[in-house]
């Protein structure tokens, strides 16, 4: 009998591990299908595309998990990137006017006016959040319209072409974010990385990435606690804001134009991702590299279902499919690490 | 436990068996991106392209990029990375898609440019386009006809960032408004969308009831707007379309939908695919870049001659 | 007197049928293990029909474990269940109550957003063709209430009532759904006095109509009024089982905490020094007129421990939420150590040196996604960063001391806050309060809801620390314990302070008569 058990013990081991990274194992399901059935899925042009188309989901992502964290939502990442997207066009090709001056701000400026304003978006939502005591959902999908439709004026609802620059203006160069490469890997990947490295250290090592979880975890206790609520939330959103703005300026640059919709809907993809990566949408629970992750099973799903021909209505069923499937092999996973906690527990007693 | 693993094996087969498709005795891989397959003018225009590139021994994939010009940047970058032999494209966005067929011309990859046009010259294969302002101009000369001359209308207008809304919009005035009792009391745009024009189409009614024609950059808002007037008992209103969709084309025959300019999609999407089939075997292009193919007006008179943005064959007259 | 003329009214121990083998349910061999701990190890237990069939134990000891099997909220490990000589089993809370098993959580399970009828009915509808009969469900509350000689409207939302009424809406709830046995989950701990009596004369209604009541709370001497059987665990295990009237507070105690210690005044004399905290006119108005707070003065002094004493809603708890910088309406003036602070917020006011250990530990104190350490260290990252960031090392060495310091029974500081007992959890609020430097510790009720021996080593503490200097104010509800562990006294009544006493001239009836000054009216209606 007890030798019974045991073998029972080990196979529930083996299949919580198969279980504890539901991400990793989406995403090694993924690979493998894809491999199977695209001729030309694993080679390193590939993977390399892939991996930039995944950036930009990611970069999103990460300042989202940091919102979902503290068990808010953030809807208007979306818009924002458009909105910054818009912005960085029309200060490199209309510039900025001042009374009848227009001053045209070299690139480098031009990206840091740009995350300002992603930035101040974000602030904005954590502020009206934070202090008016708004539910997150709705305040940000205020800023879900506000944003677009601000990115819709900004050019009357055209797109700014071209995004070249002129060398007599001082502001070439601007393509180069979205085309250039270093080591042979694009910007956007290393950003994607920079980030991700930023964020696993400030939620783990700063009492602000503390602070998020208990946010997350308990507000109120958090409160009597001494975190402060307002400012963290602020922070959280803000985070999210600058994100948004990357990802806007990473398109407008890949595209070398900025058009108003830029990033439309790309908030659910990113809340996917975070979900994907086993965070809780209550809060609390999450991890950056979970959501790294989860933005990698996605992307690979998306392009491997291009690549493998499967018609768009389909890939949008799979998807679909992925996303909730990953959550039930979560809470399946959490019932599984109770038993096989308990069945060790049995073990030892037996044993002693 | 045993039924998730289970169900994974089957998502697993189920993948497995969509995507099987043979790859051998091919000359090359075709890609035809579309903004969607929902819309039946996008439809169309993918599924004959489909069709036409199957017929001459290409294997294809036909995708889509809802409009998105970062998707439509993704979906160019995978068809380089995967090989593809040529693309054909209808854009998402004159300005945002330059880079995008600039990045597969740099790659040795011909793109062929169906139904919209980009803002430059010398990148792209070819640009075969329908021509709107002929067909615009076209369908509002019959409108002016059908309204005797004059009258109140309201326009609704196509997506403002679509350079097609602004040329059909020319189009209907450079005709109408050369009739000075041509009055119109209302324009807005309904983003070529089927439920806001009929939700615009109602607010518009509040305030003029008495409007006699409405004229629409599209066939979905035509739908739209006459849904709504039908609703409010306004059968008598004169309404016209553009596209040439099947759904038109029935109400036409039913006498709801006075005419449409049908969009010589079919043709279109033929040719690209031909060209391209030209381009691979023979190294140079076929015709010059810049095409334009002439709409067909569709009315009462000439409705069941054409089905699925084509005339069908063998139908000669409606008697 | 005969007893058959007034049965119902008297309801005492001698009219009850009382046969001892009248077992309606039987739990044999019950064993429950949990991530961390073995909850239960071979337990056995009966329920005799009809009687109040008591359940005690520390915390940790297994009492909720085995009541929430047997309510069908958990399923045991191994062991069995046998409903009058029948095997059962619970699967769910919902099969339970097919089985005519009924529970009443300690945490109440009352839905405040709807209404007394509502509630009564949640779940189980009565439906009129398919649609929810208001009119019905209104009907047979009315008839319930009535019974229970409970004076509450059926329309008013539940949120609305006092905590003694919404305990009684589910009992109410549990009445009305006519279970055979009634699990009662510690139901007096948010009750006053009076209520209390209420609620033990509807228990003896209930007992009367043939229900058998199965009873669980720390309160000893309310277990020997309106016990029974006892039965006493301790560590999971079964230690001893009696009939009520042939025991006595010591026997209990004795199986409940071994030999360990017993019931004694927590009070060490030491030096009290100079003044720590002074407030001036601490005043916090009250939404629709009038002050929880009512310009309050006192002082702390070093080493001292300042009990605070008063009824429900005397504006204890708000006093602290002044105090701790939670109340953002509150004015008034706090000096610490003779400077006066102006920090308005908590984070600022722990930084000045004042902190709380809120009473609410499940809502206020912990964080429940997070590790015990990383809520130990919660308030006082500041205080472990090394450069710019936490130091992993300052961190654990952080929670390693304190755990090691305030006895905080874990294996591994990794494991989830929730997999502790009461006691342990109340400690973790408590180290991490005393984790921040504080000069002066609030303690809001902080032996609620944990056992007799958790509650000796929290006095212990409260000694220790004003020992080592802190200022400690001490809030509690129980006079007994205000009076064991304070230096001095105040008491509280309608936001103002009505009384202070010394150590030595604290009695009962004095607090108590300090606690009644403005509730004169009340009182007289309540008796």
């Amino acid at each position: 009998m007890p030798e019974l058990k045991g073998k029972k013990a080990n196979w529930l081991k083996i299949e919580s591990f198969l279980m504890k990274g539901r991400a990793f194992i989406a995403l090694i399901f993924v690979l493998i299908i894809f491999t199977i059935i695209v001729p030309n899925f694993v080679n390193s042009t590939n993977l390399v595309v892939m991996t930039k188309h995944v950036a930009i989901y990611a970069t999103l992502a990460i300042g989202m998990t940091f919102v979902i964290l503290t068990g808010g939502i953030d809807l208007s990442v979306g818009s924002i990137a458009g909105l910054c997207a818009m912005m960085a066009g029309g200060f490199i090709n209309e510039g900025i006017t001042i009374g009848t001056n227009t001053y045209y701000p070299s690139i480098p400026m031009v990206l840091i006016l740009t995350m300002a304003i992603g930035t101040f978006c974000g602030i904005i939502n954590g502020f009206i959040i934070a202090k008016f005591n708004v539910a997150a959902f709705i305040a940000t999908l205020g800023m879900w319209y506000v944003a677009r439709g601000f990115a819709q004026i900004r050019s009357n609802g055209l797109t700014f072409p071209n995004l070249v620059g002129r060398a007599e203006l001082g502001n070439t160069g601007f393509p180069q974010l979205g085309a250039g490469s270093f080591l042979g890997i694009s910007y956007s990947i290393w950003i994607m990385l920079v980030f991700m490295l930023v964020a696993i250290f400030v939620t783990r090592k700063l009492p602000f990435g503390r602070h998020v979880y208990a946010i997350g975890g308990n507000e109120k206790a958090a409160r009597m606690s001494g975190v402060a609520i307002d400012k963290t939330k602020i922070g959280v959103y803000a985070i999210s804001g600058f994100c948004s703005s990357v990802v806007g300026l990473i398109i407008a640059s890949q595209l070398v134009a900025s058009h108003p919709m830029t990033g439309d809907s790309y908030e659910m993809t990113a809340i996917a991702a975070v979900v994907l990566g086993g965070a809780s949408l209550s809060g609390g629970i999450g991890s950056i590299g979970g959501t790294v992750i989860g933005a990698f099973v996605i992307g690979i799903l998306s392009d491997g279902l291009v690549m493998a021909g499967v018609s768009s209505f389909w890939q949008q069923v799979a998807k679909g499919i992925v996303i909730v499937f990953a959550v039930i092999i979560d809470q399946v996973q959490r019932r599984l690490q109770e038993r096989v906690s308990l069945s060790q527990q049995v073990e030892e007693k037996e044993n002693r | 436990m045993k039924k998730s693993l289970l169900f994974i094996v089957v998502l697993a087969l189920v993948l497995t068996s969509v995507a099987a498709v043979s790859a051998a005795d091919s000359k090359g891989l075709i890609y035809v991106i579309t903004p969607s397959h929902s819309n039946p003018f996008f439809g169309s225009e993918a599924e004959i392209a489909v069709a036409k590139a199957e017929e001459l021994g290409y294997t294809t994939k036909s995708v889509v990029h809802d409009d998105d010009a970062n998707k439509q940047m993704e979906l160019f970058e995978t068809a380089i990375a995967e090989g593809a032999k040529a693309i054909i494209l209808d854009n998402a966005g004159a300005d945002a898609t330059v880079s995008a067929v600039q990045k597969a011309k740099d790659a040795g990859i011909p793109t062929f440019l169906i139904d919209r046009e980009i803002s430059e010259e010398g990148i792209a294969a070819a640009q075969i386009v329908s021509n709107n302002y002929q067909g615009a101009s076209m369908v509002a000369e019959y409108f002016v006809e059908l309204m005797e001359e004059e009258g109140t209308y309201i326009e609704l207008t196509g997506r403002d960032t679509d350079t097609n809304a602004h040329v059909r919009s020319q189009g209907f005035h450079d005709v109408i408004d050369e009739y000075p009792d041509m009055k119109m009391i209302a324009q807005d745009t309904a983003n070529w969308d089927q439920t806001e024009a009929f939700e615009k189409m109602e607010t518009m009614l509040q305030a003029n009831p008495d409007v006699k024609g409405v004229i629409c950059g599209n066939d979905t808002m035509a739908l739209g707007a006459k849904a709504a007037l039908d609703a409010a008992g306004k059968k008598d209103v004169i309404v016209m379309g553009f596209d040439g969709s099947d759904d038109v084309i029935q109400s036409i025959k039913d006498g709801g939908i006075k005419a449409t300019g049908l969009q010589p999609v079919a043709a279109i999407s033929i040719a690209a695919v031909e060209q391209a089939d030209y381009y691979l075997t023979n190294g140079k292009f076929q015709k010059e870049e810049k095409q334009s193919i002439d709409c067909v007006l569709v009315n009462a008179e000439n409705a069941c001659m054409y089905a699925k943005f084509a005339p069908i064959e063998g139908v000669t007259s409606c008697k | 007197m005969s007893e058959t003329q007034f049965p119902e009214k008297t309801g005492t121990l001698e009219n009850r049928a009382e046969n001892p083998d009248d077992i309606i349910l039987h739990a044999e061999k019950i064993t429950k293990v949990y991530p961390g701990t073995t909850a239960l190890n071979n337990v056995d237990f009966d329920a005799y029909r009809g009687k109040v069939n008591v359940l005690v134990g520390e915390n940790g000891a297994g009492k909720s474990t085995l009541m929430k099997i047997l309510a069908g909220v958990e399923q045991p490990t191994s062991g069995k269940l046998y409903l009058e000589g029948k095997e059962i089993s619970n699967g769910s809370i919902k099969e339970a109550g097919r089985n005519g098993i009924g529970i009443i959580f300690q945490e109440m399970m009352v839905f405040p957003n709807l209404t007394v009828t509502e509630n009564i009915f949640t779940g189980r509808e009565k439906r009129v063709n398919g649609i929810v009969s208001y009119k019905e469900q209104r009907a047979e509350t009315v008839k319930i209430l009535k019974k229970m000689e409970q004076n509450i409207n059926p329309d008013q939302l539940v949120g609305e009532l006092r905590v003694g009424q919404q305990q009684i809406i589910e009992i109410a709830r549990a009445v009305s759904e006519k279970r055979k046995i009634l699990i009662m989950d510690e139901p007096t701990s948010a009750l006053s006095n009076d209520e209390v009596k209420v609620l033990f004369k509807l228990m003896r209604e209930l007992l009367i109509s043939g229900v058998t009541i199965i009873y669980i709370s720390h309160k000893l001497e309310e277990l020997l009024q309106i016990g029974d059987y006892i039965t006493v665990l301790r560590d999971g295990n079964k230690m001893a089982s009696a009939k009520v009237k042939d025991i006595n507070l010591p026997w209990i105690i004795r199986w409940m905490v071994g030999e360990k210690h017993t019931m004694k005044s927590y009070h060490q004399t030491r030096q009290i020094g100079e003044e720590l905290m002074r407030v001036e006119n601490i005043t916090l108005p009250r939404i629709g007129g009038g002050f929880s707070v009512d310009h309050v003065n006192f002082t702390v002094h070093k080493g001292e421990v300042l009990g605070l004493y008063g009824l429900v809603g005397a504006g204890r708890s708000e006093l602290f939420e002044c105090l701790c910088g939670y109340a953002k309406d509150a004015s008034g003036k706090i000096f610490i150590q003779n400077k006066e602070i102006k920090s308005r917020h908590i984070d600022e006011r722990i930084s000045d040196g004042i902190i709380l250990v809120p009473e609410n530990r499940q809502v206020d104190g912990l964080v429940q996604t997070m590790s015990v350490g990383g809520n130990v260290v919660l308030s006082s990252l500041k205080n472990l960063m090394k450069g710019f960031w936490i130091s992993a090392k300052e961190e654990k060495k952080a929670i390693n001391k304190k755990v090691e310091e305030i006895h905080i029974k874990v294996p591994d500081t990794n494991n989830l806050i929730t997999s502790l007992s009461g006691g342990n959890q109340q400690k973790v609020v408590v180290s991490r309060a005393l984790l921040t430097n504080p000069t002066i510790l609030l303690l809001d009720e902080p032996t609620r809801g944990i056992d007799v021996g958790a509650k000796a080593e929290i006095f212990q503490l409260v000694n220790e620390l004003a020992s080592k200097g802190y200022g400690i104010i001490f809030v509690s509800t129980e006079l007994k314990e205000v009076i064991s562990v304070s230096d001095r006294i105040l008491v509280m009544s309608k936001g103002k302070i009505t009384g202070e006493f010394t150590r030595e001239e604290a009695t009962e009836e004095a607090l108590v008569t300090a606690s009644a000054i403005g509730h004169e009216l009340e009182g007289v209606k309540n008796a």
